[in-house]
C-alpha cells in the first residue's frame, strides 16, 4: 500500500475500493473509517451514522457481499474490496424487489435504518432465497428500527423472498 | 360512508418512500455546503460545579480551529420549551448541573480538529456535593440545584375535584399501591444535527427537529432576532419520539459559531450526546389509591406522584401535568385527586416521551386495577368494561370527549386474543394480561400562550393544473405525515393523491404549523388541509360551472374529473379546469386554518389534556416466563385501537406496531442508568438495549369505527397513544403467569427472578 | 465519535508480520476483525501507535483438520466462518453455536476468533467452549512457535500471557473421546447482548456414566473459568436430575461473579447453577450441539 508523508509528518495511505461496481482511489488516514471514507470521500450518504460502535446497524454495507457494519471497519482495511452501498441496490433507476417488496408493505417509516435492512436483506436472500422467519429475524437481529416493530421489515422480507 | 371517498382510507404508499428505500433521502447530517465548518459542544465532566474560569486560548490556536464560544460570546436569557420555567441557558455560565451540560462549543475545519479542540478548553471547576434522586433531593440540607427551586421542587400540583373522602368512605374497597417508572430515551436511530448559515441578517437553519416553529420562536426569543429573519427547516428525520422537540445546544450552537466565523456550521450529536440532551421519559414515583363498589365501579381515584426531572425543565412541567390530567379519561368516575412533585436532580433534564407524562402512571393504575379486580374476584376486562367511558361525556376536570370507543376496543380485543379461554386458564410461567390507553389528539391549547392558529395550510395548483403543492408546516418525522396529509388534500380536492407534492415544514417556503407532538397533526395540521383542499374545490367547480354552463351546485369532483352529478358523463378534468382559472384569475391557491375552540375547565392547569378528541386502546399480552431465570417472552400481542376515521391504515397499523414495540421496550428491557457520581454508564445501544427483530413477537393491530364530530373526517391520533398501555398489559401479563407483581419498571430478567424468589 | 491517529502496516506475510511487531514494540497491536479494538480506540481506553493487519494473511482464516492433531482454525477466521464450517458442523456443532450466538451478523462477518481470544474480555462467548474442549493456542514470534492450553492463556480482563511481539496464528481442538458439547450463551436480550453467564461443557459418556465433563464458565471470574469441583462431582457418576442439580450449584459456589449493570453477583451466581445443569443435559442427550 503506497504511503504519502506531509510534511507535519502525517501518513496517508492510497487506497482503492471498488464502491457499486465502480474503482475509487483515494489518499486517506489509517484512522479513515468506511463510514467516513462513503460518506465524506465518495459523498454516499445513504450509509447512515447511527451508533458508530457497531451496536444499531444504519451503517451496514456489503464487504464482498457480507453485511459489516462501516463504522467499525477501516477504509484501508477496504482496500480491494468491493462494497455494495444502498445507492447500489436498484440499478439504472430500477428498484430491486426487496426495495418494492419494503414499499408495498409498509415496512418505512423514518427511513434511517431502511438503507442497512435492505442490504441485510439483500444478502440474506442472495445466500438463502427461501429462508424462514426466523432466518430473516435473525438476519436483520443487527439492525435495530425504532420506528416499525420491524412487523412489516419481516413481512416484506419474507414476500419479496415467496416471489423469487 | 367511508364507500364515497377516493383519497383516502385507502393504504397508498409512502410519498417519500423512492428516497427513503434508495437511500436518496438526505438527513440532516448528509447535507453539504461550501465552506462549511463543522461544530460540536463540549459537555461537563461534573454532575454540580461552580465554573471558576474557562481558558479557551489553547483550543483557539490549534490550526483548524475556527471559533469557540462560551457563555461570554452568547445571550445570557434563559430559555425552557415551556415558558412557565425558562431555567436553562445556552451555554452554563455560574454553574454546571448535570454530567452533560453545556459549556462550550468548538468550530473548525473537520471532525477530527473539532474533538482534538474540545480536549484543549481548560475549565477550572469548583465541585459541589450533588443529587441523583427525586427523594433525597427533597431532604433538608439537600444540596440545591437552583435558587428558584426551594427544597428542589420545580413543579408542584394539588387538584382536587369532587368529594375524594366520601367516595372513599362510600367505598367497599380502598386500595393503594405504590409503582415505580424509570428513566428511559427515545433513541431515535437518527442523531441530531443541525446545520446553520446567514445572509446578511438572516440566519438559515437546518435542524432534525420535531417543530420548526418553536424552534423558530425560541432562537429568535433567546437570540432577539426577528422571527422573519430566522428561516428553520427541516429535510428528512429519522424519528423523534418526543425527542427533537426542544432546542438544543446543537441549534443555538451553530447559530452562533456560523455568525462568528460567516461560514456554515455543521454540528451534530453523538450517540452518548443524545442520552445527555434529548430529555428523555421522567422517572416517576406513584401512590395510586382507588375506591370501589363492591362490583368494581370506580368511585374516586387519588394519585399521588412525584417525578424525578433531572437537571432542568423544558416541557417538564406539562408532562408533569399531563401524568394526572389523562388518568380520567378512560374510566368515568366523579372524585378525583392528583398530587404531584416534580424535583430536580444533578442528572439530565427529562422531557416528553412518546405518550408524554401518561405511559407509566397508565402502568401504574393498569397493574392497580388487576389488583383490585382480583380481589373483588371480577374478570379484570370486564371490571374495566362497566367503568369505561361512554362518548359524549365530561371528565371530572371538565374534558369533553365525544367519541369514545374504549368498550367497543375492550370487547373486540376480548375476542380475537382468546381472553376467555387463557386469562387464569394458561400454565404455570405463562400468562396473558391486558391494559388500556390513549391520548390526545393534539394539544388544546400551544406550549406557549399565543392567539395564532395551530396550523395553516395552503395548497396551490400548477399553472397546467397536472399537480398540486400541500405547503405545510406538519413535521413528518416518520410517521407518515406528509403521506396522510396529501391523501387529505387530494381528497377535499377532488384531486389525485398521485398528483401531489408537498412542501413541509420550513418557515420561510410551507406554512405555519406548531409541529409533530401531542399526536396533533392528522387531526390539526389535516383540519388546515381539509378547508385548504376544500377552497380549492370551491374554486373549480365555481370555474368549472362557467365552463359547462350549469351551477355549481350541480357539479361535484372527485378523483381529478369534474363531473355533473345528476349526468356522471358529463365530465371535465380537473386539470382543465384548474388551467382555466389560471388564465383568469391567476395562480389557483386553497387556503385553510385551524385553532381548536375554547376547550377545557377552569382549575389551575386546566389547559393540559385539553384536546379536541381523544383516541382509546386496548391492547393485550401473552407472554412466557423461565421461572429459573426470570426470561420474559412476549409471544403475542393484540391492539384494537379506536383513532377516529383512518386515512391510510397500513400507516397506521405501522404506528401501532412501533408504539408497542416501543412499550415493550420499556416494560423489559430499557433503562438509563448513572454510577453514584451521576455518570451515566450506558449511552449506548448496546448497553441500552432496544429490542431486537428476535425480541419482537408478532403483534395484531385491529380497530373499532368511532368518527369524531370534531375533527376532519372524524380523524383521532394514534401513535402515541398505542404506547400508553403496553406497560400496564405486561405487567397484568407477567403477574398472570407468576402469581407476582413486579412493582418497578423495566421487568428485567433479574426482577422477575429475584420476585419468583421472594415469594417462594 | 473520534478515532485517533496510528499508523498502519499491513504485512504480507508471517514472518514481516512477527518482525514488524518486534520491531514495533508495545506500542503497536496486533488488528484483526477490529470490531473490539478500534471502539476502544474510539473510547480512548487503548491509544495504540501503531496497528499492524493480518488481513493478508491468508492462511490465517483456514479451518482444516490436520490428522494427528485435531482440527485447526486460523485466528483470522471470523464468527461466521466459524459458524458456517461444515468441518465443525460436523464435528463440533457446540462451536458454531457459541459463534452464531455472538454479537450480530454484521460483527460476526469481520470479528475474529483470534480477536475474541486475544481481547480477554471476561464475558466473551467463544473461550468457554474452546476451554471445555481442551483447546491449545499457537503463538509465534520472531523467536518461534510455542503452544499453550487456552484455559491457561487468560491472566486477567483484558490480560493474558500473549508477549508483546507474539502474534496468535491459530487455535487447536485436539481430537479427543468427548461425546457431547455445548455452549449456553444467557445475555439479556436475543441479538447484540454480552453475556450475563456464559456455560461451556464437554462431557464424555458412557451409557449413563459420566467418564469424564469439563464446566468452562465466562462472564463470572476475571477470566473464563474451569469449575473443577463440579466437574470432578460428575466424573465415575451416573447422571441423574439430581446430580445434575448439585453439579449446578457446585459450580454457582466456585465462579467468582463481580455486579455490575448486566447483573447482581448473586442472580450470576444463580444463573452458573440454571445453566451448568441445563448444559450438561444437554450435551449428555444430545452430543455436541
Amino acid at each position: 500500500m503506497q504511503v504519502v508523508v506531509d510534511n507535519n509528518g502525517i501518513k496517508r495511505y492510497l487506497v482503492t475500493l471498488n464502491i457499486n461496481g465502480d474503482s475509487y482511489t483515494r489518499v486517506i488516514k489509517a484512522n479513515t473509517l468506511l463510514v467516513k471514507f462513503l460518506r465524506e470521500e465518495i459523498d454516499l450518504t445513504g450509509t447512515k451514522k447511527g451508533c458508530e460502535l457497531g451496536d444499531c446497524g444504519s451503517c451496514t454495507v456489503l464487504m464482498d457481499g457480507k453485511p459489516v457494519n462501516s463504522c467499525i471497519v477501516l477504509a484501508v482495511e477496504a482496500d480491494g474490496h468491493e462494497i455494495t452501498t444502498i445507492e447500489g441496490v436498484a440499478q439504472n433507476n430500477k428498484l430491486d424487489r426487496i426495495q418494492e417488496s419494503f414499499i408495498e408493505n409498509a415496512a418505512i417509516q423514518c427511513g434511517y435504518c431502511t438503507p442497512g435492512m435492505v442490504l441485510s436483506a439483500k444478502a440474506l436472500l442472495t445466500q438463502n432465497p427461501h429462508p424462514t422467519e426466523q432466518e430473516v429475524r435473525t438476519a436483520i437481529a443487527g439492525n435495530l428500527c425504532r420506528c416499525t416493530g420491524y412487523v412489516n421489515i419481516v413481512k416484506a422480507v419474507l414476500v419479496a423472498a415467496d416471489e423469487q | 360512508m367511508s364507500d364515497n371517498y377516493t383519497q383516502i382510507g385507502k393504504s397508498v404508499p409512502r410519498i417519500d418512500a423512492f428516497e427513503k428505500v434508495t437511500g436518496q433521502a438526505k438527513y440532516t447530517a448528509d447535507i453539504k455546503f461550501s465552506n462549511m465548518l463543522v461544530g460540536k459542544l463540549l459537555l461537563s465532566p461534573h454532575a454540580h460545579a461552580r465554573i471558576i474560569s474557562i481558558d479557551t486560548s489553547e483550543a483557539e490556536k490549534l490550526p483548524g480551529v475556527k471559533a469557540v464560544i462560551t457563555h461570554k460570546d452568547v445571550p445570557s436569557k434563559r430559555y425552557g420549551l415551556s415558558p412557565a420555567r425558562w431555567d436553562e441557558n445556552i451555554f452554563c455560565i455560574d454553574k454546571v448541573r448535570y454530567i452533560g451540560d453545556k459549556v462550550a462549543a468548538v468550530a473548525a475545519i473537520d471532525e477530527e480538529t473539532v474533538y482534538k479542540a474540545l480536549k484543549l478548553i481548560k475549565v477550572d471547576y469548583e465541585v459541589l456535593p450533588a443529587v441523583f434522586d427525586a427523594f433525597e433531593a427533597m431532604k433538608e440540607g439537600a444540596p440545591q440545584i437552583f435558587e428558584e427551586y426551594p427544597g428542589n421542587i420545580n413543579t408542584e400540583i394539588h387538584q382536587n375535584f369532587g368529594d375524594l373522602d366520601q367516595a372513599f368512605k362510600d367505598a367497599y374497597y380502598v386500595r393503594t399501591d405504590r409503582y415505580d417508572g424509570q428513566r428511559t430515551y427515545q433513541c431515535p436511530l437518527e442523531p441530531h444535527a443541525t446545520i446553520a448559515y446567514w445572509e446578511g441578517s438572516k440566519v438559515t437553519v437546518y435542524s432534525s427537529i420535531q417543530s420548526v416553529h418553536y424552534l423558530q420562536y425560541y432562537l429568535s426569543q433567546v437570540l432577539d432576532l426577528k422571527m422573519g429573519d430566522v428561516r428553520v427547516l427541516k429535510t428528512y428525520i429519522g424519528g423523534g419520539f418526543g425527542g427533537k422537540m426542544d432546542p438544543s445546544g446543537l441549534d443555538f450552537g451553530a447559530v452562533i459559531l456560523a455568525k462568528k466565523t460567516g461560514r456554515p456550521v455543521k454540528m451534530w450529536f453523538d450517540r452518548e450526546d443524545m442520552f445527555f440532551n434529548n430529555r428523555g421519559r421522567h422517572p416517576q414515583f406513584m401512590n395510586i389509591t382507588t375506591g370501589v363498589t363492591k362490583e368494581g365501579k370506580i368511585l374516586g381515584v387519588h394519585a399521588d406522584f412525584v417525578m424525578d426531572g433531572g437537571a432542568y425543565t423544558g416541557l417538564g412541567i406539562a408532562s408533569a401535568y399531563y401524568a394526572g390530567a389523562l388518568l380520567t379519561i378512560l374510566y368515568d368516575f366523579e372524585n378525583y385527586k392528583f398530587d404531584m412533585l416534580r424535583v430536580v436532580t444533578n442528572l439530565p433534564g427529562c422531557g416528553a416521551q412518546r405518550g408524554h407524562g401518561q405511559p407509566q402512571p397508565r402502568y401504574a393504575f393498569e397493574s392497580h386495577l388487576d389488583n383490585i379486580a382480583e380481589h373483588l374476584g371480577i374478570d379484570p376486562l370486564e371490571m374495566r368494561i362497566i367503568n369505561a367511558r361512554k362518548p359524549g361525556t365530561l371528565t371530572v376536570q371538565g374534558f369533553r370527549v365525544d367519541s369514545y370507543g374504549l368498550k367497543e376496543a375492550m370487547e373486540k380485543a376480548r375476542e380475537i386474543s382468546g381472553w376467555r379461554d387463557k386469562k387464569g386458564k394458561l400454565p404455570q410461567g405463562r400468562g396473558i394480561g391486558m391494559g388500556n390507553g390513549g391520548f390526545v389528539s393534539g394539544a388544546g391549547y400551544a406550549i406557549y400562550r399565543t392567539d395564532l392558529p395551530h396550523s395553516v395550510a395552503t395548497i396551490k395548483v400548477t399553472d397546467d393544473g397536472t399537480s398540486a403543492i400541500l405547503y405545510t408546516g406538519a413535521v413528518e418525522i416518520g410517521q407518515g405525515s406528509d403521506t396522510v396529509l396529501c391523501q387529505m388534500a387530494a381528497e377535499a380536492m377532488g384531486y389525485r393523491y398521485e398528483d401531489m407534492k408537498i412542501v413541509a415544514a420550513d418557515t420561510d417556503l410551507a406554512a405555519h404549523d406548531l409541529g409533530a407532538y401531542a399526536s396533533r397533526q392528522t387531526l390539526m395540521s389535516g383540519a388546515a388541509v381539509k378547508q385548504a383542499g376544500e377552497d380549492v374545490n370551491k374554486k373549480i367547480l365555481d370555474t368549472a360551472a362557467e365552463i359547462m354552463g350549469v351551477s355549481n351546485e350541480e357539479l361535484d369532483c372527485r378523483d381529478g374529473i369534474v363531473f355533473v352529478k345528476s349526468n356522471p358523463e358529463i365530465t371535465k378534468t380537473f386539470a382543465e379546469v384548474a388551467r382555466t382559472y389560471f388564465v383568469k384569475n391567476g395562480q389557483l391557491i386553497g387556503r385553510g386554518s385551524y385553532k381548536p375552540p375554547k376547550l377545557g375547565g377552569v382549575h389551575k392547569g386546566s389547559a393540559v389534556g385539553t384536546s379536541p378528541a381523544y383516541s382509546a386502546a386496548t391492547q393485550v399480552a401473552e407472554v412466557v416466563i423461565d421461572e429459573e431465570t426470570g426470561e420474559i417472552e412476549v409471544i403475542e400481542a393484540w391492539d384494537v385501537h379506536d383513532c377516529g376515521y383512518v386515512i391510510n391504515p397500513a400507516l397506521l397499523h405501522g404506528q401501532v406496531h412501533g408504539a408497542f414495540y416501543m412499550g415493550m421496550g420499556e416494560a423489559i428491557w430499557e433503562e438509563v442508568l448513572f454510577d453514584k457520581n451521576g455518570k451515566l454508564m450506558n449511552g449506548n445501544l448496546a448497553e441500552y438495549r432496544l429490542p431486537t427483530a428476535l425480541d419482537m413477537p408478532p403483534v395484531a393491530s385491529e380497530l373499532v369505527d368511532t368518527v369524531d364530530p370534531n375533527a376532519p373526517w372524524g380523524v383521532k391520533e394514534v401513535g402515541e397513544g398505542a404506547t400508553t398501555p403496553t406497560m400496564g398489559c405486561i405487567s397484568n401479563a407477567v403477574y398472570d403467569a407468576i402469581g407476582v407483581r413486579v412493582k418497578s419498571l423495566p421487568f428485567t430478567y433479574e426482577k422477575i427472578w429475584r420476585a419468583i424468589k421472594e415469594k417462594k | 465519535m473520534n478515532l485517533p491517529d496510528f499508523d498502519y502496516y499491513i504485512p504480507a506475510s508471517l514472518q514481516d508480520a512477527c518482525a514488524l511487531l518486534a520491531e514495533k514494540g508495545p506500542g503497536a497491536k496486533v488488528l484483526a476483525g477490529g470490531t473490539d479494538l478500534l471502539n476502544k480506540m474510539k473510547h480512548e481506553l487503548m491509544a495504540p501507535e501503531v496497528l499492524i493487519s493480518l488481513k493478508k494473511l491468508d492462511q490465517l482464516t483456514s479451518i482444516d483438520y490436520v490428522s494427528g492433531k485435531g482440527v485447526v482454525i486460523g485466528s483470522m477466521a471470523t464468527h461466521n466462518a466459524i459458524s458456517n464450517s461444515s468441518l465443525l458442523q460436523e464435528k463440533y456443532l457446540s462451536v458454531c453455536e457459541a459463534a452464531q450466538h455472538m454479537a450480530n451478523n454484521q460483527v460476526r462477518n469481520v470479528g475474529t476468533i483470534g480477536g475474541n481470544i486475544v481481547n480477554a474480555v471476561p464475558s466473551a462467548d467463544l473461550p468457554p467452549i474452546f476451554i471445555a474442549l481442551g483447546a491449545l493456542l499457537t503463538l509465534v514470534s520472531t523467536n518461534g512457535e510455542r503452544v499453550m492450553p487456552l484455559e491457561e492463556f487468560f491472566t486477567g480482563p483484558g490480560k493474558t500471557h500473549l508477549a508483546p511481539d507474539e502474534l496468535l496464528t491459530g487455535i487447536v481442538i485436539p481430537d479427543n473421546s468427548f461425546t457431547g458439547s455445548t455452549y449456553i450463551k444467557f445475555g439479556l436480550r436475543r441479538s447484540g447482548a454480552l453475556a450475563v453467564v456464559g456455560v461451556a461443557v464437554a462431557v464424555e459418556m458412557d451409557r449413563n456414566i459420566c467418564k469424564d465433563a469439563r464446566i468452562a464458565l465466562g462472564a463470572v471470574a476475571p477470566v473464563p473459568m474451569r469449575a473443577k469441583k463440579a466437574e470432578a462431582m460428575m466424573i465415575g457418576n451416573a447422571i441423574t436430575d439430581e446430580l445434575l442439580e448439585q453439579v449446578g450449584v457446585c459450580a454457582s459456589t466456585e465462579c467468582n461473579p463481580i455486579s455490575d449493570i448486566r447483573g447482581s453477583e448473586e442472580y450470576r451466581r444463580d444463573m452458573v447453577r440454571v445453566f451448568t445443569k441445563r448444559a450438561l443435559r444437554k450435551a449428555i442427550n444430545n452430543g455436541h450441539v
